[in-house]
């Protein structure tokens, strides 16, 4: 199977290249043959690199431990359900199942443009094969997953199969760290689609609206799946790093952060050339921009050239990389720049108070917040590089400086929608902010009264309240305007109006998830913890919660031994629950890792570690931390996914568009026919 | 109510509130540090509060040297330059605001005032000349509600 592993990488490879320049020339020649010769290419990429990942996925299934890789990844101890995670456990295989995706991203716009952007689409398969070219290579050339280990004996160099694997790291054995790779990763190769758009639109002079009307939802979906592999990696370090955070400002998370914002500036941006024709060169810039952070990202995540908490990572195909970013961005700019006549602004603004300068500035902190979390995370590498010191940039620089501009964009998240589209009249300005605005003084003096005096998380807490209420209210005056023409009942009306514009409403669900994420995030200032030694029949008293140990126990499992604290909480003298937090100790990998026990509610988690064992008394060491509101984060988090799949439905305006779309095109066919 | 007077109200509440706002508890000076400074293990490559390894002999030792400092009377400042002494500069979890490391601090904020500048630049250069300015002279102003209804119907056929 390994040879057929490394076969099925070789004829990836082959394929890409084939797919590559066959592309450039149906495009340059217009020619429908060399089109299809480059489709079927793409197809032939999707199948081969699924036959590379079937065969490590079945030497990782069946310990095969001839493999290199699978040897370095896994264990005979390892169970089934992190067997499959071997593919994007370690460097080889995650440059694998980024090709692997990429070819199924190709493949699936390939299939549902067969009869459609057949301009578009010869230059598209040209990019994205251009794409794959690289990453099939430096996975064939220095990092492939196929390797076997061999014995030099005196009769020649023998096969050689070590009795066991290194084993996984057990940090990766966490249920959702078998989804967040997956999902980051998805979320970074599917970005090479709307480029590949953007490309070719530009360098075929297509620019008309359909290649942002297609596009849109091709950022969308890596946009949606970057962003719950970010939330999904937040719950994993919130539940295996045993620190009580999501977030720890890591140079791989904001790897990850990075195209997420500047995609997220793109899916605003794009409004405006929708609606009005206008900012059509920024929202190339953007849709470039965003490519090279998510090839950034992968950069950073998988070299290791800044120090990070993800030190699974490092490797050394930086270089490979560095040439691949200014290739990209020397292309991008070069083909953007010969196609500036093109991209003329259609429109004039009417006025400042308008929908289109809220979007303008929405971009602007966006883009800041862009800046100022790639300045942050390259900043060490630029101070070695100048003064030969190496500095430290870690939580303290990054709140201080996204602390003021996450509150400017929650500030725009609330007011832009408060604006019309060209011109908002005081008059209008005033009706739609009242309300909104009084809801909020309101909360934040409820807020100032109830003891939350810190500036940032008051003022937090206060824009929450505002954008809610603005969301609430639109949704509110659609409604009503619905059932005074329809005589619909007012959940009717809801459901109506949402399904007539489900992009519109859609971003508004994902803007409430924001507000949920906002609150989840001021909670962290209140957070409380506590520390003791604990034995059988010992007390810990943290706030509220009395904790009482009421045994420790040993065990062992599959492929760890672990200890675990019993311990029964009561909340203001009434029972709670019996937690068990454990200490583990992976045997293969000679690691240990906490398991944390948690209690969660809305308002918050009691949140238990066993951090280890006292070496005097022999007590376990019990850390508690009570942190408010975390459960607003992975609830924020949901709706904004649900929001973003919501905005994804074709609403009815679009299928009825659609079907007319369709209706002239079959017309236009007949009469060619007859 | 004009805007501007809307404006001075709310910039007068967040003065006030701001003003009211207590400082932090002495009792969190540790906990304080400990966000401020990274562990020096090497492995963790986290802040000290946040370093999940367990027995950590360099996040003990460090802890140690901040209890004994704060035994002595020492302030947070003081505290933070004895580690700087021991483990370097990059013991900090964050650059110091002086030197090159300036640039780290400033750059974010210079980027958000030149975006500023830009966006600026761009609504005006994108303005229109106003609907008085491009109105015959002695053109009646167009009444407000007028303009809300107007504004009202382009708002349903774009959105």
């Amino acid at each position: 199977m390994n040879q057929v592993g490394a076969v099925g990488l070789i004829a990836a490879l082959v394929f890409a290249i084939y797919g590559m320049i066959c592309g450039a020339i149906a495009g340059k020649l217009r020619s429908p043959r060399m089109l299809k010769s480059a489709q079927r290419a793409v197809l032939g990429f999707f199948a081969m690199t699924t036959l590379a990942v079937v065969s490590l996925e079945y030497l990782a299934l069946t310990n095969d431990f001839h493999n290199s890789y699978v040897a370095s990844h896994s264990s005979l101890a390892l169970p089934l359900l992190y067997k499959i995670p071997v593919l994007w456990a370690g460097q080889e295989g995650s440059l694998l199942f980024w090709t692997w995706l990429l070819s199924i991203y190709v493949a699936l716009a390939v299939l549902l443009n067969r009869r459609k952007n057949r301009q578009l689409m010869p230059y598209i398969i040209a990019i994205c094969m251009g794409v794959g070219t690289f990453f099939s290579l430096i996975t064939f050339w220095t990092a492939n997953p196929f390797n076997q280990l061999s014995l030099a004996t005196a009769t020649g160099v023998t096969p050689y199969a070590p009795p066991d694997g290194n084993g996984m790291s057990p940090s990766l054995q966490y249920h959702s760290m078998v989804i967040h790779p997956p999902m980051l990763y998805l979320g970074y190769v599917g970005m090479a689609i709307p480029f590949a758009f953007a490309m070719s639109a530009l360098m075929t002079k297509q620019l008309g609206d359909n290649w942002i009307r297609v596009t849109r939802r091709w950022v969308m979906v890596p946009w949606m799946f970057l962003g719950t592999g970010i939330v999904l990696g937040g719950h994993w370090a919130y539940h295996v790093l045993g620190w009580g955070g999501y977030w720890a400002w890591d140079p791989v998370e904001n790897a990850s952060l990075l195209p997420w914002l500047a995609g997220t500036a793109f899916l605003h941006s794009v409004m405006i050339q929708e609606k009005r024709g206008m900012l059509k060169v920024w929202n190339m810039v953007l849709i470039i921009l965003t490519f090279f952070l998510s090839i950034f990202g992968t950069f950073l995540t998988r070299s290791g050239i800044i120090s990070s908490v993800h030190a699974f990572a490092q490797s050394d195909i930086g270089p490979w990389f560095t040439v691949f970013l200014a290739i990209i961005a020397a292309f991008s700019l070069t083909v953007l720049f010969l196609r500036l006549d093109f991209l003329k602004t259609e429109n004039r603004l009417d006025s400042v108070a308008s929908r289109e300068s809220g979007f303008l500035f929405n971009n602007w902190i966006l883009l800041a917040a862009v800046l100022a979390v790639l300045w942050g995370t390259i900043f060490p590498i630029v101070s070695k590089a100048i003064q030969g010191v190496t500095v430290t940039v870690g939580p303290p620089f990054f709140n201080k400086v996204m602390v003021p501009i996450g509150l400017l964009l929650l500030f725009l998240t609330g007011a832009g929608p408060l604006l019309a589209w060209r011109k908002t009249s005081f008059q209008s300005i005033k009706r739609n902010f009242t309300v909104p605005l009084i809801f909020a003084v309101l909360v934040g003096a409820i807020l100032f009264f109830a003891g939350v005096h810190r500036l940032y998380t008051w003022m937090s807490l206060f824009l929450c309240a505002f954008v809610a209420a603005s969301i609430v209210g639109e949704f509110y005056k659609g409604a009503r305007t619905r059932m005074k023409s329809t005589r619909e009942n007012f959940f009717g009306a809801v459901y109506n109006l949402t399904m007539r514009n489900t992009r519109r409403y859609g971003g508004y669900i994902v803007h409430f998830g924001i507000v949920l994420i906002f609150v989840g995030f001021a909670g962290q200032a209140f957070r409380f913890e506590t520390q003791g030694l604990m034995g059988p029949g010992d007390l810990l008293r943290a706030k509220d919660y009395l904790l009482r140990c009421e045994s420790i126990d040993t065990g062992q499992k599959a492929n760890y031994q672990f200890e675990t604290a019993a311990l029964s909480v009561t909340k203001d003298g009434h029972a709670l629950t019996v937690m068990y937090p454990q200490k583990r100790f992976f045997l293969a990998e000679q690691e240990s890792l906490s398991h944390v026990a948690l209690h969660s509610t809305l308002a918050q988690d009691l949140y238990v570690v066993m951090a280890g064992q006292d070496p005097g008394s022999g007590k376990a060491i019990i850390h508690v931390i009570i942190n408010p509101l975390v459960q607003w984060v992975w609830i924020g988090g949901i709706i904004v996914l649900l929001g973003t799949l919501l905005a994804l439905v074709p609403s009815s305006i679009e299928r009825q568009m659609a079907d007319l779309h369709k209706g002239r095109e079959e017309l236009a066919e007949a009469r060619h026919v007859s | 109510m004009s805007a501007s007077r809307l404006v001075k109200i709310l910039v007068l509440t967040l003065a006030l509130v701001n003003v009211a706002m207590a400082a932090q508890s002495p009792a969190e000076v540790e906990k304080g540090i400990g966000d401020q400074v990274y562990c020096m293990c090497g492995g963790c490559v986290t802040s000290l509060n946040t370093c999940p390894m367990q027995f950590c002999e360099v996040k003990e030792g460090m802890h140690s040297i901040i209890r004994a400092d704060l035994e002595q009377g020492k302030t947070e400042p003081e505290i933070l330059q004895d580690l700087v002494n021991r483990y370097g500069e990059k013991v900090l979890a964050a650059p110091p605001a002086r030197g090159f490391n300036l640039t780290a601090w400033l750059l974010p904020g210079v980027g958000l005032l030149i975006g500023l500048f830009l966006a600026i630049t761009i609504v005006r250069r994108w303005r229109r000349p106003t609907a008085e300015a491009a109105a015959p002279a002695g053109a009646p102003p167009v009444d407000e509600s007028v303009l809300s209804a107007v504004e009202e119907e382009m708002k349903k056929y774009l959105d």
